[in-house]
């Protein structure tokens, strides 16, 4: 009998896959559906039913048992609480990078290891070296460079990482997951690319924060000129660089450059080029580290969304490790408060921190200053 | 330790066997011929004046009045609807007041009843609703009672007369009174057509719904029957088709085919009901001598429960998988009522009749109907055998220990 693990198996193509390879591995393989999040209430049909069946799927075709076990609490608690929270506070959260740090790699983890696991596993496109002689685990970057899922990773922290397999974090494409999945029989080759924050689903964001927190009505203002375009229902609603969804009723696209919540207003450019779009430097909050400590001030890429471009950038980390400023040669476009910023050396990620206000709180609107002077 | 992963186990399916009659009925191939002119060239709306549309509104009528026999009703008394869910909702909509129900009927009577804040009894270990019950828990203001003629899910058939002989007591009661509240009697009867008489006399009920989709006919179609004292009221409003209470184009080709489908059904009651009891009773006795261990669920005596309705459990396994191991042996079976199926969730069903989670979780719910032949039950049994022994072996899981968790001895 071999090592045991404990793989997430989501009904996914990913999931499957990744459970059928530690199966072949000779692993002593347990794989559980995570129950994060279901409007049960009567009269709605649960959309995650149809997924655990998928699961159950694969977990008969390999013949491994495949529990349920209900996350959510966690999940209600440090992933929904904390979007809806980072929301109204005009910040523009991950959901993903809590949910691995809390569910998936937090109670998953803790529940796996207290039944026993050598191991958890998931199919995340990542890639782990696990430690040894004293030196801690390390995450790095998928094989795939468009699927590399590091960027939600970076909370995890090493311990938890050296008890962790990704076993199709070598998968050179997406395509080629699929292939094995649909030579192994495994009967969810075809399903979609999952995307999006799960709970939210088909409603979209804007639907769900509206249903959570109060619509408040408030103005529209140019970042220029100070005039007021139009209406909205709630700066909360509203992220940096988002151009869709601000019904001014035609004329030139127009960007979101700043959000407001305590004063309730969105500011908006119709010039791309608009200095305050861009920018040199980032504080970040809420830092960690994957081997535990801050690193030095050092030269690393930084990543500023899913699969965005690498970045060079000059990262100082505050003494205690909790905070650090990213300052860039080339501006770069503005990220939105509350969006990870993660550092990478080579290949292997270091950890991030998380977009704090604090980095554009110099810059105020042009019209402003005019209006003083 | 299984080695490189095998899809199934190997075993070809040498067989199709379908055994979820309860979950959907191929359509009879004399009520797919009935309703395909009304689907192509008799295709007119029967509202409309002119000769042909006459004719649509006439099948319309003559399907309306087939129905209407077979229940021994008038056929001015039925209203058809897109399926039985809607019925039952139409039957609740009828009253303002209290209503009583209980806790084993289908998810569209017990989610209506739940809305309304409605009391809701329990059931006996067998699934069968105790009359008595009813009686106590029916109020003053209480304005209808809920109980469907037989239950899709472990067989039960329920005592309907009787719960009718508590209703018109209490009717009685409020004549004697003087109270001028009307209390209602309403019969889902989707899971029984076909296997007990949907007579209306027969069942004493004021309203009784009825799906083509159970019986060999379309799905998405339905009726409501009511009696006179019943004053319907729309949920669908519209063109005022179906006398107001349900507006919209009739179905005339799904009425065609429920009023044949109906009739055929009816037709083959008595020699159905025995030749579909009499395999259940063969099916049993395989699954029982292979594990004498297994729970089967719902009344004893065959006269109160559904003749080709076997509700087994094997405590500790889990029934999705065994349907999915099922499958791949060409058997395919349900596992409760959909609805909870879907919701992976045990069975309202069985947590009513207080059957514990660990035998719950293993439940198959087979179900025989028209095309099942002696072989089939047969071949099924021997797959069922197979996937229970597979499963057994995979958690390394002994005779002894499902006795256990059966709770078969001390």
């Amino acid at each position: 009998m071999g090592e045991r693990v404990f793989v997430g198996l989501s009904g996914g193509v990913d999931s499957a896959l990744a459970a059928a390879l530690l199966v072949e591995r000779g692993y002593d393989v347990t794989a559980v559906y995570m129950r994060n999040w279901s409007r049960d209430l009567p009269g709605f049909k649960c959309a995650w039913a149809d997924d655990l069946a998928d699961a159950e799927r694969v977990a008969v075709t390999l013949g491994i048992d495949l529990e349920v076990w209900d996350c959510e609490r966690e999940y209600k608690e440090t992933v929904v609480d904390y979007l809806v929270d980072a929301y109204a506070h005009g910040l523009t959260p991950n959901p993903d990078v809590m949910c691995n740090q809390t569910v998936k790699f937090g109670t998953f983890a803790e529940r796996a290891f207290a039944r026993g696991a050598d191991y958890v596993a998931t199919g995340h496109y990542a890639r782990v070296r696990h430690g040894s002689n004293g030196h801690p685990a390390q995450l790095l970057r998928s094989c795939d460079p468009h699927k590399d899922q590091t960027y939600f990773l970076w909370r995890v922290p090493a311990n938890v990482l050296d008890r962790t397999l990704f076993p199709i974090g070598d998968y050179p494409s997406k395509a080629q997951v699929r292939q094995a999945c649909a030579e192994r029989g495994l009967g969810v080759e075809r399903k979609p690319d999952s995307d999006g924050i799960c709970f939210v689903g088909e409603v979209g964001i804007r639907t769900f924060l509206l249903d959570t927190l109060e619509r408040r009505p408030g103005d529209v203002v140019e970042w220029e000129t100070g005039r007021v375009l139009g209406h909205h229902d709630g700066a909360f609603l509203f992220t940096v660089g988002q151009r869709r969804g601000l019904d001014l009723g035609g004329g030139p696209a127009r960007y979101v450059v700043r959000t407001d919540v305590g004063e309730n207003v969105v500011y908006v450019t119709a010039d791309r080029s608009c200095p305050a779009l861009w920018t040199g430097s980032l504080v970040l909050d809420d830092c960690r580290w994957v081997a535990g400590e801050a690193p030095g001030a050092c030269e690393p890429v930084v990543r500023m969304r899913h699969t965005g471009a690498l970045v060079p950038a000059l990262l100082e980390p505050a003494r205690d490790g909790r905070s650090a400023t990213v300052r860039f040669s080339q501006p770069v476009r503005t990220v939105a408060p509350g969006q990870s910023v993660v550092a990478y050396d080579g290949e292997v990620c270091l950890g991030g921190g998380i977009v704090s206000p604090r980095s554009y709180e110099s810059v105020r609107p042009p019209f402003e200053a005019a209006a003083q002077g | 330790m299984p080695g490189a992963p095998t899809p199934g186990d190997g075993e070809e399916a040498s067989r199709e066997v379908y055994l979820d009659y309860a979950a959907a009925t191929p359509m009879d191939p004399g009520a797919v011929r009935a309703m395909e002119p009304f689907l192509s060239h008799e295709f007119y709306n029967p509202s409309a004046p002119y000769a042909p549309a006459r004719r649509a509104h006439a099948a319309l009528e003559d399907a309306r009045a087939s129905l209407a026999r077979v229940m021994g009703a008038r056929p001015a008394s039925i209203t058809l609807t897109a399926g039985a869910t809607e019925a039952n909702n139409l039957a609740f909509a009828c009253v303002d007041g209290e209503v009583v129900t209980d806790a084993a009927e289908h998810e569209s009577v017990l989610a209506v009843a739940q809305s309304r804040g409605g009391r809701i009894v329990g059931v006996g270990p067998d699934g069968l609703v105790d009359p008595d019950e009813v009686a106590r828990a029916v109020t003053p203001q209480t304005e209808l009672v809920s109980v469907e003629a037989a239950n899709g899910e472990v067989g039960a058939i329920q005592p309907v007369r009787r719960v009718a002989a508590v209703v018109a007591e209490e009717r009685g009661r409020r004549l004697r009174a003087g109270e001028s509240r009307p209390i209602l009697l309403h019969v889902d009867a989707s899971q029984a057509a076909g296997y007990v008489s949907v007579a209306v006399s027969s069942l004493g009920a004021d309203l009784v719904t009825l799906s083509a989709a159970k019986v060999y006919g379309p799905k998405q179609v339905g009726l409501l029957w009511s009696s006179d004292r019943v004053r319907l009221r729309p949920l669908v409003l519209g063109g005022g088709q179906e006398g107001g209470v349900r507006s919209g184009t009739e179905n005339v080709a799904g009425a065609v085919a429920f009023a044949h489908a109906l009739e055929l059904a009816e037709r083959m009651r008595p020699q159905e009901v025995r030749r579909l009891a009499a395999l259940r009773v063969d099916l049993e006795g395989r699954v029982r001598r292979e594990f004498p261990w297994c729970v089967v669920s719902g009344p004893r005596q065959g006269r109160l429960r559904l003749p080709g309705l076997l509700h087994v459990s094997f405590p500790r396994l889990d029934a999705r998988r065994l349907v999915i191991l099922l499958e791949r042996r060409g058997v395919y079976v349900g596992t409760g009522s959909a609805c909870a199926a879907s919701r992976m969730r045990s069975s309202h069903v069985l947590a009513a009749m207080g059957v514990p989670d660990v035998v719950a979780q293993g439940s198959l719910r087979i179900t025989l109907g028209r095309q099942t032949g002696a072989e089939d039950v047969a071949y099924a049994s021997r797959q069922i055998t197979a996937c229970v022994r597979g499963e057994m072996a995979r958690l390394s899981l002994t005779d002894d220990d499902m006795r256990q968790a059966a709770g078969g001895d001390a």
